[in-house]
């Protein structure tokens, strides 16, 4: 059982300027399933890695339970982790990878044998545990990286992107499986991932990481509904948040032909700061297909057909100025529209989302 | 079907014909003396005794096999290659190790260290018996002097050791690269797991970086075994086999038999024998290799 705090802490790897993660700070409390979510390259793993005790903490520093990690070797920190190709040792069989750990924590081996066994069942291991990890599917091995971990029943698991070479379908069913797990045994785990969708079902809380540097930490409900900035505005949320610079007006903002209406404080903010136009944004959810006139006109490009819904891609037709604007938009209806067909897109219900035109923080609630 | 065949034997011909004579020349230049060999070592022919040449059977190998001195020569190849092979794995072991860290000019001491490989074994026995044994002027008594131990004469007092302590230099860096290969392509998150799993280093490189390199180590005990069977100039440059036969090997006891003995009979009667076991002992370990590296493509 633990309590993690990343308090300001910083990791730059030798041989470059910029941190990989700068000065990070998130507070995790006991039992917690926090995932860490973010494009390629925004220190995601590099944070995971400095809990874990491989990556130096440069600056700052991260405690568990109270206790400064700092300097604290990785086989003191009790932490388990998994790996995204799943560093199976590929010389023992699958009973002698889950052990080891035990193994090297000097339990008997009855115990040993005992726990291990356990943990089979709980994953459906037991026909396998005398194999070698070469002679498993992705899936299996993957199954034994989960197994390594909880065997050892420790006060933190650290997952680094563990689904990602599975299957569509298995990656889901896993995703529940992991979710499940760890609500059982109420371990504090903190997961990577850059898949979203992933961050969304499986966290108690997200935190968004961009460029090393936290942009939310929040539940995904509330990253959902009101992200602090354009960047978490459009990366969570699959289609993505429609983001589209649009001059202000006295009542709301200029859209295509059409006048989008902001809320009172969203217009007295704008003001405030002096802005004439801003980043608006709206879900594709909020946009609703209608005919021409009733409301922003656009063409259509594109129509993804989901089965239950489809997904409308189409540009403005009424900006003349450059690179005309796109929008999605999700539809009920299976025939929304043809290729290059001009519809109308209507704002069906909900906020729209107002962010700074240059630095892309929110503005207003 | 008939016609198929015929075709297809036309067209073997046609895409193996060119390899003809390099077949060819492979077997005038090894198997026709292999031929003469076996051929004398069925005479008694000492060049010495002009006229003696007459058919005696196997009884060469009779002799051979009596023959004290063969046996202790015998020992002796079996002793300079298994001590070279096995010291110079474990040095190789230690130097890669070393080696595997990053440090500023690593390139340039790895290129140092491969340099003894480089150098024509014969160069290297010469300087290994001057400038390192030499009693008088040598490195090593001038570095053990004040030790108090400075008056060795180390080439006549410890023959097969001396050589062997060349051959050990010449075969430490073949090593240290085949295992630093294997090093280097040691996967990091394996090794990651285990520190997360509580290993400390010793144990972490016992369970699993030794393991990994273990078919690296083999390879490299299997070749160099097999090349050092050959090992001629170490020994003709350093004690020309001495004292007595203490130091020599069979390529150099056979040598001198033929060419110092003149008894090509005796001579080629070995010859054919250290080839047999050879081709003996390295078809055990080549398939004892091959064993390993099918084993561990099956776990890759
Ligand atoms: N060993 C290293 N040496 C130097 N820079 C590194 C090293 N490892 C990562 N980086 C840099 O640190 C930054 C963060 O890397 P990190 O691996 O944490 O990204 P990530 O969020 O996990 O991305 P991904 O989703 O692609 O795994 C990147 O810019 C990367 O180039
Ligand atoms: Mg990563």
């Amino acid at each position: 059982m633990a309590e993690i705090a990343y308090k300001s802490a910083s990791c730059i790897y030798e041989g470059t300027d910029t941190p990989a993660v700068d000065r990070l700070t998130l507070e995790i409390e006991d039992g917690e399933f926090v995932v860490l979510v973010g494009p390629s390259g925004s220190g995601k793993s590099t944070a995971l890695r400095m809990l874990a005790g491989l990556e130096d903490i440069d600056e700052g520093t991260i405690t568990i339970n109270g206790t400064d990690m700092v300097g604290v070797p990785s086989k003191d920190r009790d932490i388990a982790m998994v790996f995204q190709n799943y560093a199976l040792y590929p010389n023992m069989t699958v009973a002698e990878n889950m052990g080891f750990a035990l193994k090297m924590r000097g339990l008997a081996k009855d115990e040993r044998r005992r726990k291990v066994e356990r943990a089979a069942q709980l994953l459906d291991l037991t026909e396998m545990l005398d194999r070698k990890p070469a002679k498993l599917s992705g899936g299996q091995r993957q199954r034994v990286a989960m197994g390594r971990a909880i065997v050892r029943e420790p006060q933190v698991f650290c997952m680094d992107e563990p689904l990602s070479n599975l299957d569509a379908k298995l990656r889901v069913q896993t995703r529940t499986q992991i979710a499940a797990l760890q609500r059982r045994l109420g371990a504090t785990t903190v997961y990577v991932t850059h898949d979203q969708v992933e961050a969304m079902t499986m966290g108690d809380r997200v935190a968004v990481l961009k460029d090393g540097l936290l942009q939310q930490f929040a539940t995904p409900t509330e990253l959902y509904d009101s992200p602090v900035n354009a960047f978490v505005a459009g990366f969570i949320g699959s289609p993505a948040m429609n983001l589209v610079s649009a001059p202000v007006t006295s009542e709301g903002v200029k859209l295509g032909g059409t006048t989008l209406p902001l809320e009172r404080d969203q217009l007295a903010e704008l003001h405030e700061h002096g802005l004439t136009s801003a980043t608006v944004g709206l879900r594709p959810e909020q946009l609703e297909v209608a005919h021409p006139g009733e409301g922003v006109d656009v063409r259509i490009d594109l129509v993804e057909e989901l089965g239950s819904d489809s997904y409308v891609h189409a540009h403005l037709t009424a900006d003349d100025t450059g690179e005309p604007a796109t929008l999605v938009a999700r539809s009920h209806s299976r025939t929304p529209g043809r290729l290059g067909e001009t519809i109308a897109f209507r704002k069906s219900h909900g906020p729209v989302h107002v962010f700074h035109p240059e630095t892309g923080q929110r503005l207003a609630a | 079907m008939t016609k198929q065949s015929t075709i297809s034997r036309a067209e073997g011909w046609r895409r193996r014909g060119p390899l003809l004579p390099a077949l060819i020349f492979t077997i005038v230049v090894t198997q026709v003396p292999f031929a003469f060999t076996l051929y004398y070592s069925t005479q008694s022919w000492n060049l010495v005794r002009p006229g003696s040449r007459e058919f005696i059977g196997l009884r060469n190998y009779l002799y051979v096999f009596r023959d004290s001195q063969f046996r202790e020569v015998a020992l002796n190849t079996v002793i300079l290659i298994a001590g070279t092979v096995l010291i110079s794995a474990v040095l190789g072991l230690a130097v890669a190790l070393l080696l595997n860290r990053t440090f500023r000019g690593r390139g340039v001491v790895r290129t140092l260290v491969i340099t003894p490989f480089l150098i024509t074994p014969v160069a290297g026995a010469l300087l290994w018996k001057t400038a390192m044994f030499d009693p008088v002027f040598g490195l090593v008594n001038f570095v053990l002097q004040p030790l108090g131990l400075g008056d060795v004469e180390w080439v006549s007092q410890f023959p097969l050791a001396s050589v062997m302590a060349n051959l050990i230099w010449r075969w430490t860096p073949f090593m240290m690269l085949l295992i630093l290969a294997g090093l280097q392509s040691m996967p990091t998150d394996v090794l990651e797991a285990g520190r997360v799993d509580g290993a400390g280093p010793i144990t972490l490189f016992r369970e699993l970086t030794l393991p990994h390199l273990r078919r690296f180590i083999e390879l490299g005990v299997v070749l160099g075994a097999i090349y050092l069977i050959n090992t001629f100039g170490a020994v003709y440059m350093m004690t020309q086999g001495g004292p007595g036969v203490e130091s020599a090997n069979l390529p150099f006891y056979i040598y001198q038999r033929a060419f110092l003995g003149f008894d090509i009979g005796q001579a080629a009667a070995m010859g054919v024998i250290t080839v047999v076991a050879t081709i003996l002992i390295s078809t055990l370990a080549l398939r004892l290799l091959f064993k390993t590296f099918t084993a561990t493509r099956e776990a890759a």
